[in-house]
């Protein structure tokens, strides 16, 4: 509390009221398992709209739930304590991914500054800082920031934002999908830019490595995805799952792709639509529609999940069956994330991590910490 | 005898040889001789009889043997005169040994009488000793001649001795004298005392007429000296926290020209009695200083002809008092009148006028607003000071006290809250009644060093400023909110002074549809009571409302076979079920919310104010057309209405007594003809503009739209953006010195915002611009084009940008 009539700071007041509206509207843009050798889901890394990357720890945040039945309201109350925190963007991060795997893996983060960055992931584990004064205790050991266009007599467009990045550590290369309707590819050692994809008429959303045949996949806001190989740079194959619907709504864009583990299967989110593809076959096997707009969708074995601006996590089946709707606590999740062992974790807004166990269950909610 | 004897036989000894006695043979020989010779005589008469011998020679034997007695006989007698010879000889020499022994006798006596009066004389103590005299040189030093010259004894100590005795017993002599004269002083002096002290007590009588005859003329004057005399009268009879108050805030006044005025009202007979029990309860004996001060002061209240009147009033009031129990409250209140210190005339605008008491039992002060009723206008105090709704006691020993009712009592316009107690400086003050400080000095010095610590901490804090510094915001602040309501209820733009900022100079397209008061919650624990009013209805609803979940979920698990579709549903059902419970419990409002999403009417219908019941015939004509639409828009108003419950779960104080409203934006689309509303509900809470107000989204078009595919839950995240925006971004650029006026520019950037989305629905094949540029001067086309995008990131956020007082859609032109 900021003081009573004894010690009355007016100004620290108001702005631990903001502060706290703050947290309530913080969006949860991208949770990701941390890997890890323990078969059991260990700690999920979150990225938020204030910029900031923090690592939370699953058994902590379920041991400090309260015992009892109303233990998942409970606990939304309450912003978790993080394990490590980073501020790593101006403005929103929008996606974090793990380069490899084991102990030298990178942390790679991009946001709404252009930005890729990289930090150790056992440097941030093993951090001694206090969890409080932990924010730029770390520099990258990457720094990408994307180019600015021309515009005439030399003006320099704003950096566009990343809004999704995709690993191949095997060609050592990330790829961004970024605010300039272009897609990059990224050499991981030289942190220079290898190859630009464009043709998109829009700003990308979502990208996808096919590390089997070398492709990257985009999903962009002029509502279409496209392959691209990595090659040659040339678009291979433009996806575009309204285009026989005659549906074009409002809002149709391609927010969210997902491959599965074969890498035949795609599962592609526009608007409120869910558009499952073959891609050896290149067809459109099933068309499942949402209530509402679908912001990140991931493959479970022969399942689809998938979240969106409601607070249901949804199953489907390859062909678009609902196989169940479980409540979520973010009111709109952009985020989806499926551990090996089923545990889900769901971001979105409101600052609200959901971790659902493989049984359907919430194994714990929290808010996540602010700058 | 035998001396007398043995002297003979000396005698005759010593006679023997001499010639006199020679011739005559002593007696004992011739007793001797004649004894034996009579034996002699005996035995020849024996032997003539043994030998028959012829009696003649008896008769000369006879005759000789008488011869012998005669002898004998003569013998006898010279002995015994021979012993009456010595007997007289013996008594002759006895007289004179007599006389001798007795003598000596005498003189032993003699002696032994000396010898004792001798210890007597040496045993004699002397007082002398004992006195404390002058030591000898002082009296060598400072006695006078006259004693000194003395000569009373031969014996030199002796003499000095004397000497010092006597010059001590005429000190003493002379002492003894200055005492009585000093006594006699004393005297004159006491009468001298006594005089002066009935002169001093007829001086109050004369002092009075005096000031009554000076009344006129101070009322002519207009100085109100009597007043404030009596005001100080009154002061020292409050209770320590009111004093505080009273002092600290007389004291802000003359020190800073602060605008405020005090009284202090009650009576003040009361407060004397009270004190005079307090002192004595506390005391254990009478105070007869602290009651005749008291009665001293007391008369001067009697002439008072205002008070005299208020008296018959007062003696109901006081049992009502005793009813009240532990609300027992000091009969002396003070009012404080708060004037606007902006306004530019000095004493123009009263903003507030406060009421303090002091309780007692409780020891608490509780403020009020004097003149206001029950009523929301008298809550503007509560929440002054985070956590602070005045509603449960500040400290723990008051709550013990009161025991299970634990909530202060909510009917009283006065409630105890924690800065009242801060400006009463509870916190430092002990719990005795001043008057007693004063005579127990011993601990009281501590206390009171205590007490003067705590108040130099206590304006060190500036507890009166601050306390009126936010008082009188919140009065403006209030003021100004009731203004823009007052014009939001007319269904007007609020007016906005300052044209600094974006939404300032954007005319809204959009129109205020409405604005109702879904009525403020004056406290959740009264609505408790009602909700337990209708125990029937309040479980079914919750009941029926998890069927309705439950039903949801069966019919998705019944779909298909899938892999935990009951499983599922339990822990959302009893989430949907916990939600109405809090809803019921916290809002009033939301239990009509309930009770239309449990009777499943059309989404529209939901959490609509009863002014739009009208609508109901259409939404019945939904229902038919298009079933499809309830499901999401259940979920929807659910959602808002959970994220409502965590805030009031996470803090109650800070929704006491909130207001709630519903305000509709409406905008008819020309493209599609549809009626687009946007729904909020905003809670503005006591600490406006402290605390923004809150605005909750919800956007759906108007019942007339029947197309199926324009759910607006698909724009959750516009409206989530909006509520981000409103709630919070925008407030940063609200400048400070118009920060009363926070509702109305929220309202406004909500129309703004409201606007372009709009705008952008309708427009959005042209998404994405790009400018080139031709430079006339040049022959050819420069080159590079910049592109415009109005929607950016993951969340699609859109762009707005603000260029010479006028917004348009994207950046960067």
């Amino acid at each position: 509390m900021c003081g009573d009539a004894t010690n009355w700071d007016e100004e620290a007041y108001r702005e631990s009221i903001l502060r706290e509206r703050e947290i309530q509207t913080l969006t949860v843009f991208r949770t990701v398992w941390a890997p890890s050798l323990n078969p059991n889901p260990e700690c999920v890394v979150v990225a938020s709209s204030d910029g900031s990357i923090a690592s939370y720890s699953i058994s902590s945040c379920v041991s400090k739930l309260p015992i009892g039945f109303c233990s998942v309201r409970a606990q939304r109350l309450l912003p978790a304590e993080p394990e490590g925190f980073l501020e790593g963007h101006d403005g929103p991060a929008y996606d974090v991914k793990f380069y490899g795997n084991g102990e030298d893996s990178l942390l790679l983060s991009c946001g709404d500054d252009g930005k890729i960055k990289g930090w150790r992931w056992k440097e941030f584990t093993e951090s001694e800082v206090p969890i409080t004064f932990q924010g730029n205790h770390m520099k990258p050991v990457l720094d990408l920031v994307n180019p600015q266009h021309k515009g005439p007599w030399g003006a320099l467009s704003p950096i566009p934002e990343n809004n999704a990045i995709a690993v191949d550590p095997q060609g050592g290369s990330i790829f961004s999908a970024a605010g300039d309707s272009c897609a990059y590819c990224w050499d991981v050692e030289k942190g220079e830019i290898k190859m630009v994809f464009k043709g998109h008429l829009d700003y990308l959303h979502c990208i996808l490595a096919r590390a089997s045949s070398n492709q990257i996949i985009t999903g962009s806001e002029d509502g279409t995805a496209r392959i691209w190989d990595c090659k040659s740079g040339k678009c291979i194959k433009v996806i575009d799952p309204l285009k026989d619907k005659k549906l074009k709504g409002l809002f149709s864009c391609v927010s969210c792709i997902a491959l599965d583990t074969s890498e035949s299967w795609l599962a592609c989110g526009s608007g409120r639509n869910l558009s499952v593809w073959n891609l050896p076959a290149s067809e459109c096997i099933s068309t499942i529609s949402n209530r509402a707009s679908i912001q990140d969708v991931v493959f479970d074995d022969n399942q689809i999940l998938a979240v969106g601006a409601d607070p249901v996590l949804n199953r489907f089946d390859m062909n678009g069956t609902t196989l169940s709707q479980i409540q979520c606590a973010p009111q709109s999740a952009f985020s989806v994330s499926l551990h090996p062992s089923g545990v889900t974790a769901i971001g979105g807004y409101g600052g609200l991590v959901d971790v659902i166990s493989q049984f359907g269950s919430h194994l714990c909610t929290f808010r996540s910490h602010c700058v | 005898m035998e001396d007398g004897e043995i002297e003979e036989g000396m005698v005759v000894e010593e006679s023997s040889p001499a010639p006199p006695r020679k011739p005559e043979k002593s007696p004992y020989d011739m007793l001797k001789e004649s004894k034996a010779s009579v034996e002699e005589i005996v035995t020849k008469i024996l032997s003539i009889k043994n030998e028959n011998k012829p009696k003649s020679q008896l008769r000369e034997q006879v005759t000789q043997m008488f011869l012998h007695f005669v002898t004998l006989r003569q013998a006898n007698r010279i002995i015994l005169l021979e012993e009456d010879k010595v007997k007289a000889e013996t008594e002759r020499a006895k007289a004179p040994v007599d006389f001798t022994t007795l003598q000596l006798h005498n003189l032993m006596y003699e002696k032994s009488h000396y010898l004792k009066a001798i210890k007597t004389c040496k045993d004699f103590k002397s007082k002398y000793p004992d006195i404390e005299l002058v030591p000898e040189d002082e009296f060598l030093r400072d006695a006078p001649e006259e004693i000194k010259g003395l000569n009373l004894s031969d014996d030199s100590s002796h003499n000095l001795m004397l000497k010092r005795l006597n010059y001590e017993l005429f000190q003493r002599k002379e002492l003894c004298k200055l005492l009585e004269k000093l006594e006699q002083q004393k005297k004159s002096l006491l009468e001298v005392i006594a005089n002066r002290k009935k002169f001093l007590s007829s001086l109050p009588s004369h002092l009075k007429s005096l000031k009554k005859a000076s009344l006129p003329v101070q009322n002519q004057l207009g100085v109100l000296h009597t007043k404030k005399l009596k005001q100080h009268h009154l002061a020292e009879l409050l209770p320590p926290p009111l004093y505080v108050i009273y002092s600290q805030f007389m004291a802000q006044k003359e020190a800073f020209g602060e605008d405020v005025d005090l009284e202090i009202i009650g009576s003040m007979k009361d407060a004397q009695a009270l004190a005079r029990q307090q002192a004595n309860k506390d005391n254990g004996l009478p105070t007869s200083i602290e009651s005749s001060r008291l009665e001293d002061d007391g008369p001067d209240e009697e002439d008072d002809g205002q008070r005299r009147r208020k008296r018959p009033k007062r003696v109901p009031s006081k049992e009502s008092i005793d009813q009240a129990g532990v609300y027992q409250v000091h009969p002396l209140k003070i009012i404080l009148h708060i004037f606007d210190d902006e306004a530019s005339d000095p004493r123009s605008t009263k903003l507030i006028t406060l009421k303090f008491e002091y309780l007692l039992k409780l020891n608490v002060v509780c403020v009020g607003i004097e003149g206001s009723t029950e009523g929301p206008e008298s809550n503007i105090l509560c929440n002054l000071f985070p956590d602070d709704t005045g509603l449960d006691l500040p400290h723990q020993s008051a709550k013990l006290f009161v025991g299970d009712a634990a909530m202060f009592d909510e009917k009283r316009i006065s409630r105890p809250y924690k800065w009242a107690q801060h400006l009463a400086g509870i916190d430092f003050l002990p719990e005795v009644s001043p008057l007693l400080n004063s005579h127990e000095t011993s601990n009281g010095e501590t206390k009171s060093d205590a007490v003067i610590s705590g108040l130099a901490l206590y304006r060190q804090q500036n507890r009166v400023q601050t306390v009126m510094q936010r008082i009188r915001s919140r009065k403006k602040a209030d003021l100004a909110l009731a203004e823009q309501l007052d014009s939001l209820m007319k269904l007007k733009w609020p007016s906005l002074n300052c044209k600094s900022v974006p939404w300032a100079s954007h005319s809204p397209l959009c129109s205020l549809h409405s604005w109702s008061s879904v009525g403020s919650k004056v406290n959740e624990a009264s609505s408790q009571p009602v909700a337990d009013a209708e125990p029937v209805q309040e479980p079914m609803d919750v009941d029926l409302d998890g069927r309705s979940g439950m039903s949801k979920e069966e019919l998705e698990g019944l779909r298909e076979d899938g892999e935990l579709p009951s499983l599922l549903s339990a822990p959302s059902v009893t989430i949907d079920a916990k939600l109405t419970l809090l809803k019921e419990s916290s809002l009033n409002h939301s239990k009509q919310l309930a009770l239309t999403s449990k009777s499943i009417l059309s989404p529209v219908s939901k959490g609509k104010s009863p002014s739009f019941i009208k609508r109901d015939d259409d939404s019945d004509f939904i229902l038919e057309t298009d079933s499809d639409l309830d499901e999401p828009t259940e979920t929807e108003t659910e959602n808002s209405a959970s994220t409502q419950c965590y805030e009031i779960a996470e803090k109650s104080w800070v929704d006491y007594c909130i207001k709630e409203f519903i305000l509709l934006l409406t905008r008819k689309m020309d493209t599609s003809g549809r009626n687009m509303k946007l729904e909020a509900k905003v809670k503005i809470s006591m600490e406006y503009p402290l605390r923004p107000p809150l605005f909750s989204l919800n956007l759906y078009s108007s019942p007339l739209d029947n197309s199926s595919e324009n759910d607006y839950s698909e724009w959750q995240n516009e409206v989530r953006a909006m509520e981000a925006e409103v709630n919070l971004h925008m407030l940063k650029m609200v400048p400070p010195d118009v920060e009363n006026y926070t509702l109305s520019h929220q309202v406004y950037c909500l129309a703004m915002l409201f606007d372009y989305y709009m705008d952008e629905a309708t427009s959005s094949s042209e998404k994405r611009k790009s400018s080139s540029v031709i430079d006339v001067g040049l022959c050819k086309p420069v080159s590079g084009k910049l592109l415009a995008r109005s929607f950016r990131g993951r969340d699609r956020r859109k762009m707005i940008s603000w260029k010479d007082m006028e917004c348009t859609i994207g950046y960067p032109f």
